[in-house]
């Protein structure tokens, strides 16, 4: 011992391994990072292996995990949007190919087009680096504040409100072929 | 014009689907607790070389030997490889009442003769991660007659210290803010064989 240590009284509740404070962490947080992941990447599947890897992440760095609710979401989310820059970044080449082989494609029919247009929102998504889909999602679709945003991913405002800026021209500029958008101010 | 939001949540797959199944959570929590659970049973590597351990393990023990004369032993701690007593204290003198410096700070308190708690009183105490890399806390959870006792005596103590005693040196002096449990965290700067050995010597168990 180096230092004093520190006796904290705690619930008789607390998890007392490192295997069941990450099941507790998971009980809490899978769900909403399920439905964050959902939206970051395009199948279910995907959405599952981030949500495992960012708590398998988690489970290697238990210490940096802080305590309190919200924070630890927030360091979740981070270490998720994390995971999917790096496997972004990897696969990139891969995607550039398939973006460009999907943008050539168009609905063979009207009934088809709904679908396809679907697909279409969310494989303009796939072309937005990560960190700003992950920041439309969080305001266009979750509601958060730019300020919530920029405090959960840890950084400003302004970057915040750059990132939707870009992301909003971008998706407008994809998808006017296939819907008619407005690149909408806060 | 469609705005991009209206775009965005039409297609919002969160929509159009079920979400996992529940034997698909069921399956993704088992292998995220399974992969804890394996780091959980690995070793731990340690920064602190063998020397500086032997030294703190010598000042332990030199603090045990400085201290057991002045102090009243239960029988049951000496099987204990460590020996762990919770005690109420005072911050102000008062008869019958015994000064101690708290570690190697200047802080004295006076602590009560009597033991509130001891070895015989832990049900289990577990290693788990501290707040830093190479860094392992306490969890110690007392059995149903130890938490008893604890919350009886810490109930009529509260805004007043207690003191944590490991090996009969007052490693801690938390003042009490509600009545203490059955579960308690000693966080503080050990290291996993320090920690591991603490742990172990709390249930009598050999480190």
């Amino acid at each position: 011992m180096n230092s004093l240590p520190i006796v904290t009284a705690l619930p008789a509740t607390l998890p007392r391994s490192a295997a069941e404070r990450l099941a507790a962490l998971f009980d809490a947080h899978h769900e909403r990072l399920y439905r964050f992941a959902r939206r970051l990447v395009p199948t279910a599947d995907n959405a599952l292996d981030l949500v495992q890897e960012t708590f398998l992440k988690a489970a290697r760095a238990s210490h940096s995990i802080p305590s309190d609710f919200a924070d630890e979401e927030a360091w979740l989310v981070r270490v998720l949007v994390n995971i999917q820059r790096d496997r972004w970044r990897k696969s990139l080449v891969r995607r550039r190919h398939d973006m460009e082989t999907r943008a050539s494609s168009r609905p063979a029919s009207d009934t088809e087009a709904a679908l396809v247009a679907r697909a279409a929102v969310w494989t303009a998504l796939d072309r937005l680096p990560p960190r700003r889909r992950a920041i439309i999602v969080m305001h266009e679709l979750e509601g958060l504040t730019v300020n919530d945003v920029a405090s959960v991913l840890g950084i400003t405002a302004i970057t915040v409100r750059w990132h939707l800026s870009r992301g909003r021209r971008d998706l407008a500029r994809i998808l006017e072929p296939y819907v008619g958008v407005t690149d909408d101010r806060d | 014009m469609t705005e991009i939001r209206h775009v965005l949540s039409a297609a919002d797959p969160l929509r159009h689907e079920l979400g996992p199944t529940e034997a698909e959570r069921h399956r993704l929590r088992q292998r995220v607790v399974a992969a804890a659970a394996h780091l959980d049973s690995r070793p731990g590597r340690t920064r602190r070389p063998v020397l500086v351990s032997m030294l703190v393990t010598s000042a332990v023990i030199a603090m045990i030997v400085a201290t057991s004369s002045m102090w009243p032993r239960s029988s049951s701690l000496a099987q204990a490889a460590v020996r762990f007593e919770v005690r109420l204290a005072e911050d102000q003198p008062a008869p019958g009442l015994r000064a101690v410096r708290v570690g190697n700070s200047d802080r004295t308190v006076y602590l009560h003769p009597e033991i509130v708690v001891t070895n015989n009183d832990i049900q289990g105490s577990t290693v788990i991660p501290g707040n830093a890399p190479a860094r392992f806390w306490i969890d110690v959870r007392l059995n149903a007659a130890g938490a008893e006792k604890m919350r009886q005596a810490t109930a009529n103590h509260l805004g007043r210290p207690v003191a944590i005693l490991i090996d009969g040196d007052v490693v801690a002096v938390p003042t009490l803010k509600s009545p203490i449990g059955a579960a308690a965290v000693i966080s503080g700067d050990f290291t996993r064989a320090d920690a591991q050995r603490i742990a172990a010597g709390m249930i009598g168990a050999a480190p």
